[in-house]
């Protein structure tokens, strides 16, 4: 009866007892509205007319030729708010209209998911509130003044390191005591079923367009490439070549070190757990405490993964590999040189991938999810003196 | 069924068994330790505050369940629960966990795991009684799945809310009801906090349980002792 919950072993619903009847009212109002018509009209027309869709798939020539592959990139960065988390917020902003609910909110690490769920509910006119680790906020100020120009009210959460998982800890509390009117528009294919499959079917636009993307230009890639925080737009450009002889790799934030707190690898060194929602990967202490993570990326800087990329790593259909803050930084800097095109520093790393394992990319053609863009990184990069 | 939650190996060793032993020794027909977690999502600030620091300071379930040990073996009446988030269950091992604990323990209380995921745990060895949680917004039918779960009670969480909240109780109906559908004991908790409001939930559901109020007090057992005689004669 629950195997619907599950990737293989991972995901489920560990969720608050209180929560389930509002989880159980969104499983029955999205597998109904995922194939009405009205509803997709609506979305379809959001897609294109609001939002920017499609996305461009660019060859990098320059790039390909100093690197000596051929590299495409999904331009997810040239999307209204300049990342792919709008597909996700539109879609459910979408369904809390549908479901007659007047208040979202949500969790964000590096401000984008928070800025694209405060997009949408100004366009909607619903109230908004985002919760954000202190951490970030101060990092990533930009984007807290985005969302409050959008109408939103941002709230820091200083527990415990104050970033991405507190953030989570504190949307979770707050649904608690207002899930009768308000929608939690969760940001990544994380959380109690049925949010990883919600997320998931609104990012999948991502590879369905990249699958006819490519078709047009008579190619089929080798490899697709996208970074791995939560998971969300790996899996959404995952799904367009899952089922081609495509090698797939995810790309998760190496941080500074291996040494304790100083990175994200929730795959590469975390072990199964149950955290926010799911059965799935964690970067946990041997105490089974969750772990402290390090990424010079705020939105890769969280200790889970969504359960699908668990499921999808034990089969060994995708191959998660990571890079380091420092290589990031390099791909970051790369691009804008070579292309004028600034990536978020979460897109750097599935960039940076490509531009530093010739062994594996050499001589072949490399689809790489771009999926947000960079101009929110400035601030904090320049501070630090990393350019 | 009356009883109180303290918060394991908070602030230190010897003042959560002063805790555990006061409550004990005050005829308190149950006692709820928690075993701290990283991410007490179900907790509000107070309860959250001490688990962080209780973290910060190195948790040992080993020594945490000693203690209870010890004290079950002075009181053997009094039921013992853990409160605990699924992870901690998990890592240590479902079935580990049940072969260390289970003679010691009637139950588990864990906040993230709802009625309709026990067969995980469970299937995975975990031979413990969960607690089941009934809310003001539980449905009939998930009420009424309650009636084969083998549990030393039900736990109505009277408020929409984290522990400790300020929210008002959204009333006992739903606890009464769970109480009648399944004939499981009741407990009330979540934002209990006066003699009156513990009154109030052995008038309606039978039972209570006080969390925030008393973690606010273990830096403190005097002040805990004093503040739980309150509560003994009711």
């Amino acid at each position: 009866m629950y195997d619907k919950m599950f990737y293989g072993r991972y995901g489920g619903q560990f969720a608050a007892e209180t929560l389930i009847p509002a989880l159980d009212d969104l499983e029955a109002k999205f597998e109904i509205l995922k194939d009405d018509e009205q509803f997709n009209k609506e979305l379809q027309h959001l897609f294109k007319a609001y939002a920017g869709r499609p996305t461009p798939m660019y060859k990098a020539e320059n790039l390909s030729e100093k690197y000596g592959c051929e590299i495409y990139l999904k331009r997810e960065d040239l999307l209204h708010t300049g990342a792919h988390k709008l597909n996700n917020t539109l879609g459910q902003a979408l369904l809390t209209k549908y479901m007659g609910k007047k208040r979202v909110i949500a969790e964000t690490g590096a401000g984008q998911h928070g800025v694209a769920t405060a997009t949408v509910a100004a366009l909607f006119g619903m109230e908004c509130t985002v919760y954000m680790g202190a951490v970030d906020v101060a990092r990533q100020e930009p984007n807290v003044k985005r969302m409050e120009l959008l109408g939103a009210k941002v709230v820091p959460v200083t527990e415990g390191q104050g970033t991405l998982k507190e953030a989570t800890n504190a949307a979770m509390r707050e649904w608690v005591s207002c899930v009768q009117d308000t929608h939690y528009i969760i940001g990544s294919v994380v959380g109690p079923y049925p949010f990883p499959k919600v997320v998931t079917h609104f990012q999948e636009v991502i590879g369905d367009e990249s699958r006819e993307q490519c078709k047009e230009l008579d190619m089929t890639p080798d490899s697709v490439v996208a970074c791995v925080g939560g998971g969300s737009n790996a899996i959404g450009i995952f799904n367009g070549f899952l089922d081609q002889h495509v090698e797939l790799y995810g790309v998760e934030a190496g941080g500074t070190s291996d040494d304790d707190c100083k990175h994200a690898r929730t795959l590469g060194k975390g072990k199964p757990g149950i955290l926010h929602g799911a059965y799935t990967y964690l970067v946990q202490t041997p105490e089974h405490q969750i772990s402290d993570v390090h990424s010079i990326s705020a939105g890769l800087d969280y200790p889970g993964i969504g359960p699908v990329h668990s499921m999808l790593h034990d089969v060994c259909r995708v191959k998660y590999g990571y890079v380091r803050d420092n290589q990031a930084l390099n791909a970051f800097k790369e691009l804008s040189r070579l292309e004028g095109i600034i990536p978020a520093l979460e897109s750097s790393h599935a960039l940076a991938y490509v531009l530093d394992n010739p062994e594996i990319f050499k001589g072949k053609k490399v689809l790489v999810n771009l999926s947000g863009r960079g101009d929110k990184d400035m601030a904090s990069i320049l501070e630090r003196g990393l350019i | 069924m009356k009883g109180f939650y303290i918060v394991g190996g908070y602030p230190d060793r010897e003042k959560f068994r002063e805790c555990l032993f006061a409550v004990a020794e005050n005829g308190f027909e149950f006692i709820e330790i928690g075993i701290p977690f990283s991410e007490p999502v179900a907790d509000g600030p107070v309860i959250s505050e001490a688990i962080h620091k209780a973290v910060a300071n190195g948790v040992n379930i080993a020594e945490i369940m000693n203690d209870v040990r010890e004290m079950k073996e002075k009181y053997p009446e009094i039921k013992a629960i853990v409160m605990t988030y699924a992870n901690i269950i998990n890592g240590y091992g479902e079935k580990a966990f049940s072969e260390a604990f289970g003679d010691i323990l009637d139950g588990v209380i864990i906040p993230d795991v709802p009625t309709r995921m026990h067969f995980w745990m469970q299937e995975r060895g975990l031979i413990i009684p969960i607690v089941p949680f009934v809310t003001p917004i539980s449905r009939p039918l998930d009420i009424e799945d309650l009636k084969s779960v083998k549990t030393p009670f039900i736990y109505y969480i009277s408020i929409m809310g984290v522990t400790g909240s300020d929210t008002k109780s959204s009333g006992a109906d739903n606890g009464v009801l769970a109480g009648q559908l399944t004939g499981n004991p009741v407990i009330t908790g979540f934002g209990i906090r006066t003699p009156q409001d513990a009154k109030n939930a052995l008038d309606s559901t039978g039972g209570f349980v006080i969390g925030t109020e008393a973690v606010k007090r273990q830096g403190e057992p005097a002040e805990l002792i004093n503040y739980i005689e309150q509560f003994a004669s009711l």
